[in-house]
């Protein structure tokens, strides 16, 4: 716990996850620059969003995790209605219907539903005695299926799998029974066949295929992963230098100030600037580790475990689909990539893993 | 609420699956890692490789052409930069109103918007450039320039064309360019750095190889080797910068044996008749006129012509395509004589006082069939020499009805005829002997008397090439022995030709020339008439070929009314004598008289050679 006392307010914060991250995004900006081709357009605006994104995050970390479980309810009923509304309102890009328009800003809902889906788990499941029974363990599912349906049909596979898994994080740290996940398991593994056929889309399909044999079509739909491995392989050791990555700046890479940002960092500093990224990456998630297992109670353990498991969960389906053992869906780096919403998310997200970690339990009162 | 004793178990539990989710993704951190690793480490230098060709384009650049010499160092084809109107007919929607456009401000020929129609389709289907009108002046291209921002398909480009200043004279011997096939283009192509990238073109036509005559057989020399531009791209494939370039290596000049002035000359004698002149430099066995009419300007074909025009000359009863020179099939007529001569004094059956009685014609002793010669009433007591010169065919009918045709066969064949005397011409007819064998397979019957008796005066079955002519005429003229003939000057590996002779000595070589010089020089020579032609003195031999066999002058004048069926005038000549430098044939289809037709053209052509 950290706090600094003030006369009139008690500030707290977590000095390594608040260095890390502001360090983390500072790297973002100056990689951006040279992902998007040196456009100041992209890093004025980007700057705005880490900006307030540091700050929200500071802000967020501040109310006691009462406050959080108390709302966590709303927090989701509001994030679904939003959902709802882009489904009717929302603006369409690339056949995909996943934003709201605010004119100055567009806001992606399944971002927000993606960090309220697990708090309100953990909410409902922090008293629930082990192992979690069948009610409560539909109920979840339920609220974890409507979540995951609604973002799905958008349709954004990498996403709704994020909201997927955060839903079943929660519900399998909380304790639910083994012998319900094998027997899960089995029926998911039996469904497989149908599932690929109804529920994903072709091109969804076409990008899984691709993984398993990419140079089967190397100008087709493999050309985004092709592209990607030249760039990381490309960079060798320590990398062509800042802003003279071929690949990313004659356009053979895709996405490169979104998801695939971490093949320019791997073609312009090379194996050794990946190794540091990760590094980072890797301090934040043993610091949250740490944080989790020294929680004042299970709603806060829950909670930093479903958040931090999510940001992990970014970062693998990024890099794993970067560097070519992952089908290709759209996910960001989180910290790195270019993004409103979702860079927005994260910031929320460590906010109230900070709020979590930082505020101790008030018994005397 | 749980009590304490649970929190306990919830907590240790939730430790061990945080613990257990941890694992799993260090195992996928490891994986990662090991991918990155791979990529970066054990396979960087092919991803390397990889992201290099990503951004490189490379290009081929045409090679220019080598040039063509004469032997005295005039510049027969040559590579004229030209500033063509070039159109990208990917780029354009409708051709039709595209062409009306253009003639808003240059003038399009009927002839190049034909041209432009007929290749439209394939070249925008390719994305190719399509040349729309060559040679721009100075006035063209500026109002070009100031409109050219309305026309992104158009552009103004320095271009090369081939060219001759001789365009119809040396047509046949020089060839012409064209497309190549797919054969031939992808021959080209593996011997540039990038067989499968485009090409920068340095001549209007794109690609080019010889089609015909020297283009063809020195294709290989004349086409240089490609260069590279390297340029850097985008994803789009958008060409950035230029990062590095490889001039093309210019073709090698060929430096021809080929005479221009006699080829004028002959083109000025001929007048346009159908025929052909073939001149050869006796020492060296090199061909210094190939001359065959009519002709066609190679301008025309290598730098486009429209169809219409192709058809008309193609379509032609003259077959100006047609290289009589060298594919023309000839009887030799009176000219294959001092062949005959030469074979009976070789083989003893007669010697140079063997005389007999010419009664104008004939008679095969056999059937009692009658052979004509071609003036009533005969030449009278006829020996070798007189038989040459008045060309009295009673005497070679019966000095070949003595004759084994086996051994004239051979006779022949060392002589040059029936196999092809150039080294290193396009396409060369071998002409033909025709012998018991070749008769019985090929017309399925069996030689007879008559056929050996016909080969005395060069009629029958027998057909020889101008050039063919040619070389026999140097291998009389140089008593025996003659390299090769060549269109290269100062050939390094040529070799002689001889024939073996036993009994035929330089002694009779000089009678033979004597008889030959007093074909035209002796008052009853039968081409007395070129005696003023010339101030040094020529050895000739003319011949007139028979088309149609015929017994009598009278029903020749009747045939004669149809021009096709008129006799080919034929003349072989060296000189100057007595010590020949230059040989020539000369073959004038339908020309009738060889002598009086034939012989002027040839004079004509010796006056130019000897005399320049």
């Amino acid at each position: 716990m950290r706090l600094l006392k003030f006369k009139r307010f008690n500030f707290f914060y977590d000095p390594y996850l608040l260095i890390s991250i502001i360090f983390l995004s500072l790297i973002g900006l100056i990689i951006l620059y040279s992902a998007s081709q040196e456009s100041s357009a992209i890093i004025i605006k980007q700057s705005i969003f880490v900006f307030f994104g540091i700050i929200l995050m500071i802000i967020v970390s501040q109310p006691d995790p009462a406050f959080y479980k108390n709302l966590s309810g709303l927090f989701l009923i509001f994030s679904v209605f939003l959902m709802l509304l882009t489904i009717f309102f929302g603006s369409e890009v690339n056949g995909a219907k996943r934003w709201l328009d605010f004119g100055f800003f567009t806001l992606q809902p399944s971002e927000l539903i993606k960090i309220a889906l697990p708090i309100f788990l953990a909410s409902y499941l922090y008293d629930k005695p082990l192992p979690i029974n069948l009610k409560d363990t539909f109920f979840s599912i339920l609220i974890i299926s409507i979540s995951f349906f609604l973002i799905v049909f958008q349709p954004d596979l990498g996403t709704s799998i994020v909201v997927l898994l955060a839903g079943f994080y929660v519900l399998f740290l909380a304790g639910l029974s083994w012998r319900f996940i094998g027997s899960s398991f089995a029926i998911f593994l039996l469904s497989t066949p149908f599932l690929w056929n109804n529920l994903l889309q072709p091109f969804q399909r076409q990008r899984i295929a691709t993984l398993f044999n990419p140079e089967a079509d190397p100008y087709g739909t493999a050309w985004n992963i092709t592209q990607s491995k030249i760039a990381i392989g490309s960079g060798g050791i320590s990398g062509k230098g800042y802003g003279a990555g071929s690949q990313s700046h004659l356009d053979f890479l895709p996405e490169t100030t979104s998801d695939f940002i971490f093949a320019v960092i791997a073609e312009e500093f090379g194996f050794l600037g990946a190794l540091a990224l990760l590094s980072i990456y890797t301090f934040i998630l043993f610091r949250c580790f740490y944080l989790s297992l020294n929680a004042r109670d299970r709603f806060c353990r829950l909670t930093i475990g479903g958040l931090s498991l999510i940001f992990v969960t970014t970062i693998f389906v990024n890099l794993g689909m970067v560097v070519g053992i992952l089908p290709v869906v759209g996910m960001p780096l989180p910290f790195i990539s270019s993004g409103g919403t979702s860079l927005l998310s994260f910031y929320i997200a460590f906010g109230i893993i900070i709020s979590m970690a930082s505020h101790k339990k008030l018994i005397r009162q | 609420m749980i009590d304490l004793q649970e929190r306990f178990i919830e907590r240790r539990s939730f430790i061990y699956r945080l613990f257990l989710i941890y694992f799993l993704f260090g195992t996928f951190l490891l994986l990662i890692l090991y991918q990155i690793f791979q990529l970066q480490i054990s396979n960087y230098s092919e991803y390397e490789i990889a992201a290099l060709e990503n951004k490189t384009h490379e290009m081929n650049i045409q090679p220019i052409r080598g040039l063509i010499y004469d032997r005295n160092g005039e510049v027969l084809v040559k590579n004229v930069p030209t500033f063509n109107l070039i159109s990208i007919p990917n780029k354009v929607n409708d051709p039709n109103s595209f062409i009306d456009d253009i003639r808003n401000f240059i003038d399009i020929t009927l002839e190049e918007e034909a041209i432009f129609y007929e290749k439209f389709k394939s070249k925008a289907r390719y994305n190719r450039e399509l040349v729309i009108k060559r040679n721009l002046n100075e006035q063209q291209i500026a109002s070009f320039e100031v409109r050219k921002h309305n026309y992104p398909s158009l552009f103004v480009e320095k271009r090369y064309s081939r060219y001759t200043d001789y365009p119809s004279i040396l047509s046949h011997a020089l060839g012409y360019i064209g497309a190549p096939s797919d054969a031939e283009l992808s021959k080209i192509l593996s011997e540039a750095l990038h067989p499968r990238q485009e090409t920068i073109f340095s001549y209007g036509n794109g690609f080019i190889s010889g089609k015909t005559g020297i283009e063809k057989t020195f294709d290989n020399e004349l086409r240089g080797k490609f260069g590279e531009k390297v340029y850097e791209v985008d994803a789009r494939g958008r060409l950035l910068k230029e990062i590095s370039i490889k001039n093309p290596e210019e073709g090698k000049s060929i430096f021809t044996s080929l005479d221009l002035g006699s080829h004028i000359a002959a083109n000025k004698a001929l007048n346009g008749r159908m025929g052909a002149v073939v001149a050869i430099e006796i020492e060296t066995g090199e061909i210094v006129t190939l001359f065959s009419s009519p002709s066609f300007s190679i301008n025309d074909l290598s730098n486009g012509i429209s169809r219409d025009k192709f058809n008309t000359l193609i379509n032609s009863p003259q077959k100006p395509f047609f290289n009589r020179a060298l594919k023309g099939r000839y009887p030799p007529a009176s000219t294959i004589k001092p062949a005959i001569g030469i074979f009976g004094l070789e083989n003893k059956l007669i010697d140079w006082n063997f005389s007999i009685e010419d009664p104008g014609f004939f008679t095969l002793p056999e059937d009692g069939r009658i052979y004509r010669g071609w003036k009533k009433g005969g030449h009278g007591k006829v020996n070798l020499n007189k038989a040459i010169v008045v060309s009295s065919n009673t005497y070679f009918f019966s000095l070949a009805y003595r004759s084994d045709i086996n051994k004239l066969g051979d006779h022949f064949s060392q002589l040059g005829f029936g196999s092809k005397v150039c080294i290193d011409c396009f396409d060369e007819d071998p002409g033909l002997i025709p012998t018991p064998e070749w008769k019985r397979n090929k017309l399925n019957s069996g030689w007879s008397l008559g056929d050996t008796v016909n080969l005395g005066v060069g009629q029958g079955y027998m057909v020889a090439t101008p050039i063919q002519l040619a070389y026999y005429s140097g291998m009389i003229a140089n008593k025996g022995f003659i390299n090769k003939l060549s269109l290269i000057q100062n050939q390094e590996d040529s070799f002689s030709e001889l024939i073996a002779l036993d009994n035929f000595k330089e002694l009779d070589w000089n009678k033979l020339h004597r008889a030959m010089t007093d074909v035209i020089d002796s008052p009853a020579g039968t081409s007395r008439r070129l005696q003023d032609l010339k101030s040094f003195k020529v050895a000739a031999k003319s011949g007139t070929a028979e088309l149609v066999s015929l017994d009598s002058k009278e029903d020749y004048l009747l045939i004669r009314e149809n021009e096709e069926q008129r006799d080919h005038a034929i003349m072989i000549a060296f000189g100057p004598m007595p010590s020949p430098k230059y040989a020539v044939s000369v073959v004038i289809e339908n020309g009738e008289s060889g002598g009086a037709v034939a012989g002027p053209v040839a004079i004509e052509v010796l006056k130019e050679l000897i005399e320049q």
